[in-house]
């Protein structure tokens, strides 16, 4: 009997909402195998890494905190994927992001008023769509694979920052540390959920979800973006101009990794250190595939990643699993996503022995 | 370590639910139970290596009965560890040990939470009612190795390779190379960052770098041997470990070791938490206290230089004799301490010259 | 600056190069045939553990890198089916394969943390391997005469031969190739085994070349500077040796101009780590400003290829 994949004329809308549920529920059943196998308590593994987090109400102050970065970041390359814009180097904009509400920071030291974190914000937004520009600039001008420059700049990105902290920012404070002066009060994100460490980066991040939700599926903008993306041509005879497009989500994916940046470096930081990248760039490029590149799913797989590291620390300290166990649940996670997208654009079709056609 | 049973963790979820979300402690234990937070694993023979050992020899001596103990490992510095902290807290750790200076400021947030419970830093520089910081005096160790160095050098120039000019490190280069002066009034310490956190093959690459250009003896500030198995390779007169012994990657370049031995200070502040006396402390312990011990001469260091190294070690613990005398000329000629005068632990941390003869 | 020390100079340099010029090797054969695998780092990771770990078990530093070798193809053919079979994205694939082969190796390897390695030196007697001048030629572990053979080797597949083309072909216009016969796919799982392999040596270099430890996380980034490698080359595997050298030349410069004293010290150390990023952006820049140069990008990379559609 063979099989053999068959496209579908419209994507499947089931599979489309039931492969990514199916991928998340496979990769339980299959680490909690192989880890047993391996000689970990693979069941308790399962139960630390994907439900503690969520059964224990201690722990969802702590998603709040984790998902809203890649959230935020996610959010905005999900737009620039669709209209195929390979921005991958998110990481690099929160980096930079970050720095540039910091240098606000630090020009504002000695002041106080309710106008210095917005300012801090705007700054992180541009400081991350600066850094965007050259990325963007040359894929409209010359053509330059985004993938390729956004990726190069990251490590650069990461070299300013070191630069800075090692040198004209390092705190005089803090025994010769490499890390700015703890920002003031005026500076620092408040926590607005009483008695939880839930600052603004949360609500922020659902913000972000529901008007890019909007924007992409209810107006002209959004489906500008998913035609250029899906059909080029189509767009082009439309008149929608493509360079137009990718500038437009470059300057969106970008400004809002800047945004991530600065909620993170007012937030839970309080101030630049070396460790300020967390990799929430590139967590952001997996929460916006296991969202299938929908705003809302996006949320959801945010929410999910999020489970999985605070509940891969609750695993170590409890059943003690070894850390890096939790990077093989979330590769495995994204590997059976992506192997299922398969049936959302293909049916299976069993080629029987009478010649007929059975579909599944 | 604890392992936490499925009841258990219930119990915690189920009793916290009726808390405020950041929580307290939601029972107690017969047991002191504390808890370790390693930057990376205790496998690296090195650094989280000391820790673990430590705390190893501290359960040894208050005994399985009294204290029990969970280690995590690979915990990022920054808001990651924040969460690590109050998780264990929430699991009703008495007393919690971060092993990495950046764990400071999400250690310093979280004591504030959970008033209850003891937090000790490590190599931190500020204190809370319930937050106790500890360093060890490595450069007293360095004292030792610079003398042997400078003793057994035949081109007269050794290094030093370290990761960041950070104020610990600086003052490791000072301590060993004007102990080595004193052995040979020409000696000259190379001194090789090699900008990163973690990158043994770049380090293992200074090593050569530093080996080509006449270095016959080497030391580094970096966790693991690879400088070491350079100097083993090269055939030169040898290396030292750091934090452990490492003889068995280099045996015959591996001169001797500084070894961290934490479980004095663990033992004391445990003992401390059980007999309901522990109170908010800075401790800077060296050799005098065990914290900071020299490992085993290797069998081809002769007699009279051991002779020299053994008389710094034992004078350094009998206050004899001061890493640090004066008089300290920096390495553009100017006066930095004068004779009769030593730099103080106040003084320590705002060294940011090179004795003369660094080349850095 | 004497020759010695130059020579001393250039075998560093030859070493630190030779991992990512392996790696980039392999992922110049896989862009060249139209796939992006962004998950080098993944495979290196693998090939550096099963590198050391069968070298520690058996002795045998040849096994060791033949079973790394097998074991990048492997890991690389997660991401051929999904990729290639299931036309899944590259970019998310590579990723995650990067992911999995960072969270295997240090879960897989952690039994070999803190054991020591022998080096894979040269298999040349000592009195050439070991002459202050002949040791620029005799001096090298058998996985740099390796990598200078698969450099020519690449390039005279790449160019020379019937399969070359036809992989060229692939990499250019898939419907063209598909339509005249070829196996797109087919080639591409090729190309990909072939950059997993060449990642999983590039990876036992670390335990076998550089510093014979394992440690989590051994290769420190250097897959990333092995795609940064494969666009500064332009896609073009002599140029691939230079770029690896050039490379190699400005991370082993840092070190020997700081052990040099302070006399060279007017580039400030984070300007040299960034300057590989920033040379490959510029090239990126000229070869787009170029015309003809262009042509040599392939035209399908990171695109997938749904037969019959």
């Amino acid at each position: 009997m063979q099989f053999r994949f068959e496209k579908r004329a419209e994507p499947s809308r089931t599979m489309l909402y039931v492969t990514p549920v199916a991928a998340v529920l496979l990769t339980m059943v299959l680490g909690a195998i192989i880890f047993t196998i391996i000689g970990y308590d693979g069941i308790g593994a399962v139960r630390e890494i994907f439900f503690t987090p969520l059964t224990n109400s201690l722990k969802w102050q702590d998603l709040a905190v984790k998902a809203a970065p890649p959230l935020i970041i996610g959010g905005g390359l999900s737009i620039g994927y669709r209209a195929n814009v390979w921005n991958i180097g998110a990481e690099g904009q929160y980096i930079v992001g970050g720095l540039a509400a910091t240098g606000v920071a630090l020009l504002t030291q000695d002041m106080s008023g309710w106008w210095i974190l917005p300012l801090m914000g705007i700054a992180g937004i541009a400081g991350g769509m600066a850094y965007v520009a050259v990325p963007a600039f040359l894929r409209v001008r010359l053509k330059v694979n985004e993938i390729l420059t956004t990726l190069m700049l990251t490590y650069v990105a990461v070299n300013i920052l070191n630069y800075l902290v090692f040198g004209p920012w390092k705190s005089p404070t803090s025994f010769g540390q490499p890390q700015t002066v703890a920002f003031n009060d005026s500076q620092s994100l408040p926590y607005i959920i009483e008695g939880t460490i839930v600052q603004a980066g949360a609500p922020i991040a659902i913000i972000v979800a529901l008007v890019a939700w909007f924007v992409m599926s209810r107006t002209m903008f959004g489906f500008q973006v998913t035609t250029v993306g899906a059909a080029p041509k189509a767009a082009a005879y439309a008149g929608f101009s493509a360079n137009k497009t990718i500038l437009a989500v470059l300057f969106i994916s970008g400004g809002l990794a800047g945004l991530a940046g600065m909620l993170e470096a007012a937030g839970p930081f309080g101030r630049m250190v070396p460790q300020f990248p967390s990799n929430y760039g590139f967590t952001a490029i997996i929460v916006a595939f296991l969202g299938r590149l929908h705003p809302i799913g996006v949320l959801f797989a945010g929410v999910v990643l999020a489970i999985t590291f605070v509940g891969g620390e609750v695993a170590q300290t409890t059943i003690a699993l070894p850390n890096p166990a939790v990077g093989i649940f979330q590769a495995m996670m994204l590997f059976l996503l992506l192997a299922g997208d398969v049936l959302v654009r293909y049916r299976i079709v069993r080629a029987g022995a009478t010649g007929g056609r059975e579909a599944i | 370590m604890s392992i936490i049973t499925r009841r258990t963790a219930i119990k915690i979820g189920g009793a916290a639910a009726a808390l405020p979300l950041i929580g307290s402690r939601a029972f107690a234990a017969e047991k002191v139970r504390a808890a370790f937070v390693l930057i990376g694993t205790p496998d690296d023979n090195g650094w989280n290596y000391g820790h673990d050992l430590g705390r190893r020899e501290m359960i040894e001596a208050l005994g399985a009965d009294k204290v029990e103990t969970t280690v995590v490992t690979n915990v990022a510095e920054g808001p990651d560890s924040e969460r690590v902290f109050r998780e264990l807290a929430q699991q009703g750790h008495d007393i919690i040990f971060g092993t990495s200076f950046g764990y400071g400021d999400a250690m310093l947030k979280v004591a504030k939470q959970f008033p209850d419970v003891k937090f000790e830093w490590a190599t931190g520089y500020q204190t809370a009612p319930n937050l106790s910081i500890y360093n060890a005096r490595f450069h007293e160790g360095r004292s030792v190795l610079g003398t042997i160095a400078g003793a057994m050098s035949e081109t007269g120039i050794g290094a030093y390779i370290g990761s960041f000019p950070i104020p610990e490190v600086v003052m490791g280069i000072n301590a060993f190379h004007l102990a080595a002066r004193k052995q040979n009034p020409d000696f000259i310490t190379k001194v090789v960052y090699v900008n990163s956190w973690f990158d043994p093959p770049k380090e293992a690459d200074a090593a050569r770098a530093l080996i080509d250009q006449g270095v016959d003896v080497i030391t580094q500030h970096t966790d693991g041997p690879a400088a070491l198995q350079v100097a083993e390779e090269r055939g030169i007169i040898g290396g030292f470990g750091q934090g452990a012994d490492m003889s068995a990657f280099a045996p015959k370049a591996h001169l001797t070791s500084i070894i961290d031995i934490w479980s004095p200070y663990y033992i004391k502040a445990v003992k401390s938490v059980i007999d309901g006396t522990w109170a908010e402390g800075s401790s800077w312990e060296g050799l005098a206290a065990g914290e900071v011990v020299i490992g085993p001469y290797n069998e081809k260091i002769p007699a009279d230089v051991v002779a020299a190294a053994e008389a710094v070690r034992l004078g350094i613990i009998d206050g004899s004799v001061h890493p640090f005398a004066g008089p300290i000329t920096d390495n553009e000629g100017t006066l930095r301490v004068e004779a009769g005068d030593v730099i103080d632990d106040g003084e320590f941390w705002g060294v940011d010259w090179y004795a003369q003869g660094v080349e850095a | 600056m004497s020759a010695t020390l130059l020579i001393a100079m250039l075998i560093t340099m030859i070493g630190a190069s030779t991992p990512i010029l392996l790696a980039a090797l392999g992922e110049l054969v896989v862009e060249k045939s139209g796939v992006l695998n962004l998950g080098i780092e993944g495979m290196m990771l693998t090939g550096a553990v099963v590198g050391f770990a069968v070298t520690y078990t058996t002795g045998n530093p040849w096994l060791g890198i033949t079973i790394a070798a097998l074991a990048g193809a492997a890991v690389s053919m997660i991401f051929a089916f999904l990729t290639l079979s299931l036309s899944a994205n590259q970019v998310a694939t590579g990723l995650a394969l990067t992911i999995f082969g960072t969270g295997f190796s240090a879960l897989f390897g952690s039994e070999y943390t803190g054991k020591p390695l022998e080096l894979f030196k040269s298999i040349f007697p000592a009195s050439l391997a070991e002459d202050p001048y002949l040791r620029l030629i005799f001096g090298h572990s058998p996985l740099v005469y390796f990598s200078f053979f698969m450099v020519f080797a690449v390039w005279w597949f790449l160019s020379r031969t019937r399969a070359g083309l036809i992989l060229r072909a692939v990499g250019e216009n898939d419907v063209s190739a598909h339509s005249i016969g070829y196996s797109v796919i087919g080639i591409r799982y090729g190309a990909v085994a072939f950059g997993g392999a060449m990642a999983g040596v590039g990876g036992a270099c670390f335990p076998l070349l550089l510093t014979p430890q394992w440690v989590e996380g051994l290769t420190a980034g250097r897959g990333w500077i092995a795609l940064a490698l494969v666009v500064f080359a332009a896609w073009r595997p002599l140029r691939l040796l230079a770029g690896a050298y050039l490379f190699g030349l400005i991370a082993t410069m840092e070190l020997y101009t700081q052990a040099a004293g302070g006399v060279f010290r007017i580039i400030a150390p984070e300007m040299w780590a960034s300057l590989p990023y920033l040379a490959t952006i510029g090239v990126l820049v000229i070869i787009s400003l170029g015309r003809s140069a262009n042509a040599n990008a392939p035209a399908c990379l990171g695109k997938p290829f749904e037969a019959g559609h």
